[in-house]
């Protein structure tokens, strides 16, 4: 069985334990500063196996270094934006925590794929690269894949069908700025414009931007955590088993759709490899602006300081 | 707890009520005529139980009258395809078979949604209809589903992704006429015009209408029933828990894409009330003419069926 470390033990990081053992596709270790607080979750995770049947092991740990052997680390440790907190600040915190786990990562598990789930996800990505030294290819951040889910159950919502048959796409930065894609939202394979007018889905294109900051409004003081969780279980399902799953991840650019040195979320081919492919869409003139455009949030928060200025 | 007949317990019945009975949604009955043998598969999937974990009762029953009370009733009874052997050669005796099952089941099962999965499936469809008097809705076939589901996996594997990520569309009759739809075929919405050539895309379409024939080829004697049970389950799934999923499917028209009075395969919303409502898609000029001649096809074995059936 294969080994996934999962850094921070938070709501995200507990989660995503919960999904992955009931995948069955790795054994589980949770890591956090926190004292105690990983092997408690994890106790309470193991005496819930009976009852759920799953056989995989979930084990916690206050040492970093027992993430050594991971076939996949997620990171899903960092501080949460508070409201009307400055991005740049809160970008600076997460980079600092980042680091360090980057750093321990490329001693620990030097063979390591890793997910992002930190915040702010994209610049998090480059980060984690340039610390690491890993090939990009290894580095993969939870941005589209969630928006994209999101997108679907709007979808869903809005035709009163089942989320099952609902495939879509939202490629770009996880940022207000993202790009959600109507052409390539599919009821088991047809455009949703041949099922819902253009009011309503400017409606969900709206509503899929704005998704995030709706749940921090509602739960106040707390991000959303089961789509984030089931989202990187996906991921490490790939990965582990080698499933290569088409799903639009924020991966370190290198020319690809015309841009470079930002990460962005673009569709990827997923396997044991990590991202195995990065497909090119064949996208028109407004949605290759908007693309590159929603870059802009991010590249922002790597500007020098007095660039940053008004940037939030 | 919800009740499910399925009327034929050779492959694709026994196989269809294993599928089902892993969804644990109902209790299960199969019927057939052949002395013993759905007793016995009854109490062999009984005793598989303990060790597969789904709670419903399986039984057995050369008994009509057993089927009482069910939700939906599944109508796979029918002599199979053999090699050489065209659709229309079964047309006689699978009538005799179907009428004789729709008769039952308006008797001791009134109140029931009847799918249809005996071939020629256009046409057993119609008479399942003609002899139940049931509600148009509430008779519906399977195989666009089945033709969708080959169809994804040949794409799949073409391209080296995962199956659950391709979504197909298939519509028509159940035949060498049957109308895949590559624009409407994706990865994770992406359509698989953007990702293959067009000599490919055309190559796995053949594939797909062949696909029938191409396990007959191999068995011999006898023909397909993994993907055919595992489609009609999916049916049975999103009636019996009012799913609401848009899938291809026998529907009866009433003017929908200009055809009356045929069962044609067609996206279908499926729910509690059967096939609840007929999605018309855009179709272009193309693709609508190749629809067209697969009801023509539809038309002519109704045709023939009715050279020795008379309906009400």
């Amino acid at each position: 069985m294969k080994k996934v470390s999962i850094v921070g033990s938070g709501n995200v990081g507990v989660n995503s334990a919960f999904f992955i053992a009931e995948t069955a596709a790795a054994n589980v270790l949770l890591v956090d500063i926190q004292e105690g607080i990983s092997t408690g979750k994890a106790l309470d995770l193991m005496e819930a196996a009976p009852i759920r049947r799953y056989r995989t092991r979930i084990e916690g740990s206050d040492a970093i270094a027992d993430i050594a052997g991971s076939e996949v680390v997620v990171l899903a440790a960092g501080l949460i934006r508070a409201p009307g907190k400055e991005r740049s600040e809160h970008f600076q915190a997460n980079a600092a925590l980042a680091r360090e786990l980057a750093t321990a990562i490329a001693k620990q598990a030097p063979e390591a794929k890793v997910i992002v789930a930190t915040e702010p996800v994209d610049a998090i990505v480059k980060v984690v690269v340039e610390t690491t030294g890993f090939d990009r290819h290894r580095v993969i951040g939870v941005g589209g894949i969630l928006d994209s889910m999101r997108m679907a159950s709007f979808i869903a919502d809005a035709l009163g069908v089942s989320p099952r048959d609902i495939h879509a796409l939202v490629i770009g930065s996880h940022t207000g700025r993202m790009v959600p894609l109507p052409f390539y939202a599919r009821v088991n394979g047809v455009e949703i414009s041949q099922l819902l007018d253009a009011q309503t889905v400017g409606r969900i294109v709206d509503d899929t931007r704005r998704a995030g900051d709706v749940i921090v409004d509602l739960a106040k003081h707390a991000n959303a955590y089961y789509a984030p969780s089931a989202a990187i279980t996906t991921l490490v399902e790939a990965i582990c088993l080698d499933l290569k799953v088409v799903r639009s991840v924020s991966v370190l650019l290198a020319g690809e759709y015309g841009l470079s040195d930002v990460a962005l979320s673009v569709p990827c081919k997923l396997g044991a490899a990590g991202v195995e492919q990065i497909i090119e869409l064949a996208l028109n003139e407004e949605d290759r602006q908007a693309l590159a455009a929603s870059a802009g949030p991010v590249r922002a928060l790597f500007a020098p300081a007095e660039d940053r200025k008004g940037t939030r | 707890m919800k009740k499910v007949s399925i009327i034929g317990a050779g492959h694709v019945g026994a196989t269809c009520a294993y599928y089902v009975a892993e969804k644990n949604i109902a209790d299960i009955v199969l019927v057939d005529v052949v002395e013993g043998m759905p007793q016995a598969k009854g109490l062999d999937f009984c005793q598989a139980a303990p060790l597969r974990q789904y709670g419903v009762k399986v039984t057995g029953t050369n008994r009509y009258a057993e089927i009482a009370g069910s939700d939906v009733v599944v109508v796979t009874a029918g002599v199979p395809r053999k090699p050489g052997m065209d659709r229309m050669d079964l047309l006689k005796i699978n009538t005799e078979i179907v009428k004789t099952a729709a008769r039952a089941i308006a008797e001791y099962a009134p109140n029931s949604t009847i799918i249809v999965v005996s071939n020629p499936l256009d046409i057993m469809c119609m008479v399942a209809l003609d002899a139940s008097g049931f509600a148009l809705k509430r008779v519906f076939g399977m195989a666009g589903i089945l033709d969708s589901t080959r169809f994804r996996w040949f794409v799949a594997e073409k391209l080296g992704v995962s199956v659950h990520n391709v979504q197909a569309m298939v519509l028509g009759g159940h035949g060498d006429t049957m109308v895949p739809l590559p624009r409407f075929t994706t990865v994770n919405g992406i359509p698989i015009t953007e990702l293959l050539p067009a000599a490919e895309i055309q190559a796995l379409s053949d594939r797909t209408r062949e696909g029938g024939a191409e396990i007959v080829k191999y068995l011999k004697t006898g023909s397909a029933f993994y993907a055919p049970a595992a489609s009609t389950a999916e049916m049975v799934e999103a009636v019996l828990t009012d799913e609401k999923r848009i899938q291809p499917c026998a529907a009866y028209l009433r003017g929908e894409y200009g055809h009356e009075a045929i069962y044609l395969g067609v996206p279908v919303l499926i729910g509690a009330n059967g096939a609840e409502k007929i999605i018309e898609l855009d179709l272009s000029l193309e693709e609508k003419a190749m629809l067209d001649r697969s009801a023509e096809a539809v038309k002519e074995g109704l045709k023939a069926l009715r050279s020795f059936y008379t309906m009400a």
